[in-house]
């Protein structure tokens, strides 16, 4: 079997077995379909790891059906592997054997719809990452999202099902703006594959239409990657969804999304002058924006996943930074980033499940104290809080550092200081929520504190140790990989920025991906200050009520009417979110037309 | 082939009527008091990317794509319309799925307006 035959199967495996998987569970033994799924989904991963170490050597190109370019036209559709692509690809299988492994004998009474589901969701975002064609790019997002979206009502609560609607209704909208930035970019340049698009692009960089369309594309984009103003939607969905499925949104989805714009930002639209700079004013401001804000929203909640759902947006946003500096030691942190951001996040939501599988709920006032007989679960959040602000250990730290000097390099101080906040804030509030729920940190809450959510209790026969395995590994991963994981983004940088155009539409040969001399990742004094500041704040707000009084009045004066307001903005009412939407297409539109 | 492809589009009336379609799809959204009128505008937004895409692949003087019983000759783009097929069949899952999720939901609340189902507020 050929490269490029192989380059099918990481698709081809989770779809054709999930239609087994579904036709034969009734006569399936009980377990059967967990054991299928999880070796499914590490099949997929030593597959894209295996084709994303070869694509070194030169992309892997595959035709499908062998319809391949004629005169250097594109007629058929291409998966191409490159070592952006295909590691990321990797990775995600290996998240979702971690969830799978974590959501072992999760549903007891249904059927292997859950299995079913994932697989399709894991499919939708392989293909995502490997696919060249733009709307066969619309095809694999449309499989992701639907996938998700049954995924989040999964759990058949009214509050699953409202954030499935609201999750569902806004990011329709999105898929169909994607939708038209399709038609407008065929209407202009007749091809549907990114190098025949990128062809037509470069031969009118200037033609409005193309910076229409990426507007719409991003736009799209954005909305999945969750970015202001565009955010609303994602931590209704992601607090809601089972803890397994929240996993993946958060450590894959999201940014995978993000990945797609860095990816049709070169290998399509890296010609046309506007596009250049929207990507370096308008994307570098809402992922600034997204930082910070994502952060501040974090240290203000009190429901676990909620507060890990808004860490999401907060670092979403560092790794937009990092694309959107269209620098490579940028590009390459954020890639780094995207890898080392979903082992500690998918760890943390694990540990949000053990909080509700072994403590019956996620809520951190009525927790307190509560966590003590399973230390262990508290010791791996407290690691992850760490790990997100920061702390100089692992593959996160790499990608950070590297995103942190390119900011630093281009002169960018705002995306600096949102950097800074995001860590400093979504590390303190897990830090914050390890100290009361774990050690009893912070006031005894009173009567009126006591929060009014439903039962959230999620299956609680699995042992303990058959949930932290998983987290562990997730952690374990997160650490010594620094040195190989810094070394494979700079050479998947170096993939995305300078993709093949004419060899894949067969004008030339494809040759082997030669990144500029590898450097170690930076060290800066950043992630310790990150992690101090984290520290402090964690302990200022668990020992607020301590406080002299003068100080804390002050804060209560001025601060908190703002932060209500911002809370405020999260008001659950899909009509607000898509009205934001509206707004954030607008901004696109403004921005255009005076880039 | 490449210059039936390259033409630019006749005329502005398509490309306007998808833009009102799509403008209007969302204020009936952001104003919606039920979910299934909810469920429809989506759908008048979904309709003004079909408008989009058939108007991308018009031509005038040209002919259904089919080449069975005549030569062939001027037609009108036939990529796009398959993508317009594939367009439909997301539409129609992902409609079905929220339509799916409305009623669970009305079970539940007994209330369809998009201002009394709410998820879980902090």
């Amino acid at each position: 079997m050929t490269l490029q035959q192989m380059a099918v199967l990481p698709v081809a495996i989770p779809l054709l077995s999930a239609a087994l998987i579904l036709a034969t569970a009734p006569i399936l033994p009980r377990r059967m379909p967990d054991v299928l799924a999880i070796l499914i989904a590490l099949c997929c991963a030593g597959l894209c790891g295996f084709l994303a170490d070869r694509s070194a050597a030169g992309p892997i190109v595959t035709w499908f059906g062998g319809w391949t370019p004629r005169g250097g036209q594109p007629i058929g559709i291409a998966f191409v592997v490159t070592p952006a692509g295909g590691w990321i690809a990797a990775f995600i299988a290996a998240l979702f054997a971690a969830t799978l492994v974590f959501s072992w004998g999760f549903f007891e009474k249904t059927s292997a719809h859950f299995h079913l589901l994932m697989l399709l969701f894991m499919a939708g975002q392989i293909g995502f990452c490997l696919t060249h064609d733009l709307f066969n790019l619309f095809v694999w997002f449309e499989l992701m999202s639907v996938a998700a979206f049954a995924l989040t009502g999964y759990a058949l609560r009214s509050s699953a099902l409202s954030g499935a609607l609201n999750f569902t209704v806004v990011n329709t909208i999105g898929a169909y703006l994607i939708l038209a930035g399709i038609g407008l970019a065929y209407s202009r340049t007749g091809a549907l594959d990114f190098a025949g698009i990128a062809r037509g692009v470069s031969a009118s960089p200037g033609d409005p239409v193309v910076v229409a369309s990426f507007c719409l594309l991003s736009t799209g984009l954005l909305i999945k990657g969750a970015q202001v103003p565009f955010q609303f939607w994602l931590p209704d969905a992601h607090s809601v969804a089972h803890s397994p499925v929240s996993v993946i949104f958060s450590g894959a989805m999201v940014a995978i999304a993000l990945f797609g714009i860095a990816e049709l930002y070169w290998a399509v639209f890296a010609s046309a002058p506007v596009v250049h700079a929207l990507m370096h004013g308008l994307l570098l401001g809402m992922g600034t924006a997204s930082a910070a804000l994502g952060g501040v929203m974090a240290l203000l909640q009190r429901h676990v996943k909620r507060l890990l759902a808004f860490s999401t947006i907060s670092h979403a946003g560092i790794m937009l930074i990092g694309f959107a500096l269209l620098d490579r030691q940028g590009v390459s942190g954020a890639l780094v980033y995207l890898v080392g951001h979903g082992l500690v996040k998918g760890s943390l939501f694990m540990g949000a499940g053990i909080l509700l599988a072994r403590l019956g709920g996620a809520d951190e006032i009525g927790l307190r104290g509560a966590g003590r007989q399973i230390w262990p679960a508290g010791v791996a959040i407290g690691a992850g809080g760490l790990l997100l602000a920061g702390l100089p250990l692992g593959v996160m730290d790499a990608g950070l550092e590297r995103i942190w000097d390119a900011a630093r390099l281009a002169g960018c101080w705002p995306a600096e200081i949102a950097i800074c906040a995001g860590l400093v804030c979504t590390g303190a509030a897990v830090l914050r929520v390890t100290g009361r729920v774990f050690a009893g940190l912070g006031p005894v809450p009173g009567e009126e504190e006591r929060s009014p959510t439903e039962d959230e209790r999620e299956d609680a026969d699995r042992p303990l140790w058959l949930m932290l395995l998983p987290v562990a590994a997730l952690l374990v991963l997160a650490v010594p990989l620094r040195h190989d994981a810094d070394r494979i983004g700079w050479l998947a940088a170096q993939a995305l920025m300078a993709p093949q155009t004419n060899a894949i539409l067969g004008m030339g040969r494809l040759h082997a991906i030669v990144p500029p001399p590898w450097r170690v990742a930076p060290h800066s004094v950043l992630p310790w200050i990150a992690t101090a500041a984290a520290i402090l704040v964690a302990a200022l707000q668990l020992f607020w009520h301590r406080l002299p009084c003068p100080l804390a009045h002050g804060f209560d004066r001025f601060a908190a009417p703002a932060l209500r307001g911002l809370s405020a903005l999260q008001s659950g009412r899909v009509a607000d979110y898509v009205a934001w939407l509206t707004a954030g297409l607008a901004l696109f539109g403004v921005a255009a037309s005076f880039g | 082939m490449s210059a039936v492809l390259h033409a630019p589009p006749v005329t502005l009336l398509p490309w306007l009527v998808a833009a009102w379609l799509f403008g209007i799809g969302l204020y009936g959204i952001v104003t919606s008091r039920h979910y299934v009128h909810l469920i429809g505008c989506l759908g008048v937004v979904q309709a003004s990317t079909y408008v989009l895409l058939l108007a991308v692949g018009y031509r005038w003087n040209a002919t259904a794509p089919i080449f069975y019983s005549h030569p062939p000759g001027r037609a009108v783009d036939p990529v796009v319309q398959a993508l317009v097929l594939t367009d439909i069949v997301i539409g129609v899952t992902v409609t079905a799925l929220l339509l799916a999720l409305v009623l669970q939901l009305h079970k539940r609340k007994g209330t369809l307006d998009p201002e009394r189902v709410r998820p879980m507020q902090p």
